[in-house]
């Protein structure tokens, strides 16, 4: 009772917030151009925050998503900029957040550094990496190729809506997140290593190789994201996507409180997403202070956490 | 001097009698033995001492003056002093702020730590014991196993000007297992001195030698039980190994089926690995090779060496005619299966499910088959009789020996060429002992060549076919367990060949 309890707190809070938001933006809130643009607006953050998953799985973390978001949109913008075509310039995005994963993965896992500090120093080195091949400065207007920016414009009509395609991009890279983690025996095996790192060793499981492999499939999702990013908003700088690291965390935190042992799990992830998204938005159209806002989803973050943290501590004892 | 009576301890984990009815009674100003092999009991004591367990019954009594001994206050209040087997210092600070630490510092101006005062005082304390070789002003880290061990005795005596108490009581639990014969000497004089301010001193040992020579009186326990108490002068090696071991162990391990094959598993020659040197033997398949020896002598090192944990640094050392495997997982491929000695951190996950614990190391293929795993585990949970809700129940839940039976599940599945026990029954009741005795019998009549560690010489007796005894990580003897009896098993522990 106790357990379903402690699972359920944050989608009840989750049910109360869109009740208040529906009740107080009776006109604007529920309708179908509003809900399309919510996932919109959440599509690169659901993208880092199921990739976070990945590393959450082991009791790692990524702090870097953010920085990597930034460069890998920054590196595609430069080399539009450059006249290459709109192929090269996603490819080189995308390799440069796979080796970037691949070297916060060497970090942590052939290294042995601790996963807060060693992807803290990544995260300031993407960080700085970005803003001296951007010089410092936007990319923005004709550098952009149309094709580029026009993909998170256009979207696939069903009726008279109009899905978009980061909302699809986001779902995929979801789906594929649940798939390899839920589904494939290495998805077993990172959860092994969460449950106890040195047990899973000892069962012949190759826990360097895998954590470094899902750090590197984080960095690419942190990629992804970032191109996402940069599409939407048609330019590119490198500190686009520094909003992105708290709050995929946070949201991999709000779904940890709602499965059955507390460990990360892609779906509850995207729940948490959504409580983001959703929170965001109507705090946005209430005209609440963004400050504020801020504030709030501090606060929401940590009672779920806490209401988890207590009601598991009662359950056990 | 002072007279300590602790009469009628009992303690009951469960249906499980951890102490019944034991007696002691302790002088001011002597050394007292607390012998017993593991699982007798003496750790159960020393907590009800320590007031860390309630005891089910106690009288405790301070010249003919009850006391109560409910909580570790009460214990530290009447004067009872614990230097644990399990050395907790803080590496990173000096050797005075560990030893104060837990204690209010000296204060200069009300609030500046008086640094002065707090080395002077532990250098006193050092003094006080003859041991003020240790510079309390180096880190604690730095200090060897000994010198830690002399400077958490020392840890006891800084005078404390608030509540000048004396202490009535100290117990030593296995303060030489870590120490070499120098530091161990070292040790002894402390102890002396410990004895000579009229405290009484309850010492906790395996090592009888030692024991006769630096202690007054002893008391034997065995299975919970007073065995004998009595003055050293009145009783001798023999003697000892005799009250610690006298059990009647005949009808309790299920008899050996089948006669070794012929096949050579394991051979090892001359080998030296991690701390082990000079192994020496060949594992046919369907024998059981126990490994045994005084604590923390290699037992466990042995079976690491085959999951390629320690490598081998010098001799021959062959699975199937091939060099040993470099990793786990390349031993789990080549059918070496392990069961760690400790089973919470090395063994399980123990918020996952039974089923993920069991299959863990024999996922194959890139898709996962929960219909798959669940039939593995389905059918090896059966074979080993597991008691549980249902398959996806965390393991968390289940008992000791339950927990100790999933861990035989996954190392018994496909059956393995070699199983790798460390201490298949700790911490496991009586009937899933056996249940795992004959598991391990099983095993063996199928082909499986074993390797066990245990600290129960009556097990080990029981269940092998030879036993190698370790002296320090170096192969001592390899013993026929044909005709061989605990107390000349035990008796092996503490004698060279050479010698």
């Amino acid at each position: 009772m106790i357990q379903t309890l402690r699972q359920s707190g944050t989608l009840l809070g989750f049910a109360a917030i869109l009740i208040f938001l529906t009740a107080q933006l009776p006109d604007t809130f529920l309708t179908a151009r509003n809900l399309i643009n919510i996932s919109q607006q959440l599509s690169m953050l659901a993208v880092v925050a199921a990739t976070m998953t990945i590393v959450m799985v082991m009791n790692d973390f990524d702090l870097s998503v953010g920085s990597m978001a930034s460069l890998a949109g920054v590196v595609a913008a430069v080399l539009f900029a450059a006249g290459f075509p709109v192929s090269v310039g996603l490819l080189a995005a995308l390799g440069v957040g796979l080796l970037g994963g691949v070297f916060n993965g060497f970090l942590v896992s052939v290294l042995g550094i601790l996963p807060f500090v060693a992807t803290l120093g990544t995260l300031t080195v993407f960080s700085g990496t970005a803003f001296l091949i951007s010089d410092g400065k936007t990319v923005f207007g004709r550098d952009i190729p149309a094709s580029f920016s026009g993909f998170a414009r256009a979207g696939v009509e069903i009726g008279d809506v109009k899905i978009p395609f980061l909302t699809l991009t986001a779902l995929a890279v979801i789906t594929l997140c649940w798939f390899v983690l839920e589904q494939t025996n290495f998805g077993r095996r990172l959860y092994a290593i969460g449950g106890n790192l040195d047990a899973a060793h000892l069962a012949g499981i190759r826990v360097k190789r895998l954590r470094l492999i899902a750090f590197a499939l984080t960095g690419l999702g942190a990629a992804v994201a970032g191109l996402m990013y940069a599409a939407r908003v048609a330019s590119a700088n490198p500190t686009q996507g520094s909003g992105l690291m708290l709050d995929a965390i946070a949201a991999v935190f709000l779904g940890m409180t709602m499965s059955r042992q507390g460990e990360p799990r892609v779906l509850y992830t995207l729940v948490g997403v959504l409580m983001l998204g959703v929170l965001d938005n109507g705090l946005t159209q209430l005209r609440v202070d963004n400050y504020v806002r801020e504030i709030l989803v501090g606060l929401i973050v940590i009672s779920a956490v806490a209401t988890a943290a207590v009601s598991k501590r009662n359950t056990q004892s | 001097m002072r007279r300590l009576e602790f009469r009628n301890m009992c303690k009951a984990y469960g249906a499980a009698k951890a102490l019944d009815a034991v007696d002691l009674s302790l002088e001011g100003g002597q050394v007292h033995a607390l012998m017993g092999e593991n699982g007798a009991g003496k750790s159960t004591l020393i907590k009800l001492l320590a007031g860390v367990v309630p005891a089910d019954r106690l009288t405790a009594m301070v010249d003919d003056t009850d006391i109560a001994l409910i909580s570790a206050q009460d214990a530290q209040r009447a004067g009872f002093r614990f230097i644990h087997q399990e050395l907790n210092i803080v590496p990173q600070i000096s050797v005075a702020e560990n030893m104060l630490l837990g204690r209010t510092f000296p204060r200069r101006f009300g609030f500046a730590v008086d640094w002065r005062q707090v080395h002077e005082r532990a250098q006193e304390a050092l003094a006080f014991l003859g041991v003020d070789h240790i510079d309390v002003g180096v880190l604690a880290g730095e200090l060897n196993t000994g010198d830690r061990m002399l400077m958490k005795i020392a840890a006891a005596f800084v005078s404390d000007p608030v509540s000048d108490e004396r202490a009535l009581l100290y117990v030593l639990d296995e303060p030489t297992a870590a120490l070499t014969n120098a530091e161990s000497k070292l040790l002894f004089d402390v102890i002396a001195r410990l004895a000579a301010t009229g405290a009484a001193v309850l010492y906790v040992s395996h090592r009888i030698d030692e024991v006769l020579r630096i202690c007054d009186a002893v008391t034997v326990l065995r299975d919970g039980r007073l065995v004998s108490s009595g003055p050293t002068t009145e009783t001798d090696k023999v003697q000892i190994i005799r009250d610690m071991t006298g059990r009647d162990v005949s009808d309790t391990y299920p008899a050996a089926s089948a006669t070794p094959r012929l096949d050579v598993i394991v051979e090892m020659n001359d080998v030296s690995a991690g701390p082990l040197s000079g192994i020496n033997f060949e594992l046919r398949a369907g024998e059981v090779i126990g490994i045994a020896g005084l604590a923390n002598a290699g037992q466990s090192a042995i079976l690491k060496t085959f999951m390629g944990l320690h490598s081998v640094r010098r001799g021959l050392a062959q699975l199937q005619c091939k060099p040993l495997p470099r990793s786990p997982e390349q031993a789990w491929q080549r059918g070496i299966a392990y069961l760690p000695r400790e089973r919470r951190s090395e063994g399980l996950m123990l918020n996952m499910s039974i089923r993920a614990n069991i299959t863990l190391p024999h996922l194959t293929g890139l898709k996962a088959s929960a219909s798959r795993e669940r039939q593995m585990a389905d059918v090896l949970s059966s074979q080993m009789r597991l008691k549980c809700e249902h398959l996806d129940q965390p393991v968390t839940q289940l008992s000791g020996g339950n927990q100790q039976k999933v861990l035989f599940a996954r190392a018994l599945h496909g059956l393995p060429n070699l199983l790798l026990l460390d201490e298949p029954t700790r911490g496991v009741d009586v009937g899933a002992k056996y249940d795992i005795y004959c598991t391990v019998r099983e095993a063996s009549a199928k082909g499986c060549a074993i390797l066990m560690t245990s600290s129960d010489l009556p097990e080990l007796l029981g269940m092998c076919d030879w036993i190698l005894v370790l002296h320090n990580g170096r192969q001592a003897h390899k013993l026929d367990c044909d005709g061989l009896t605990s107390s000349e098993l035990l008796s092996h522990f503490y004698e060279d060949k050479a010698a």
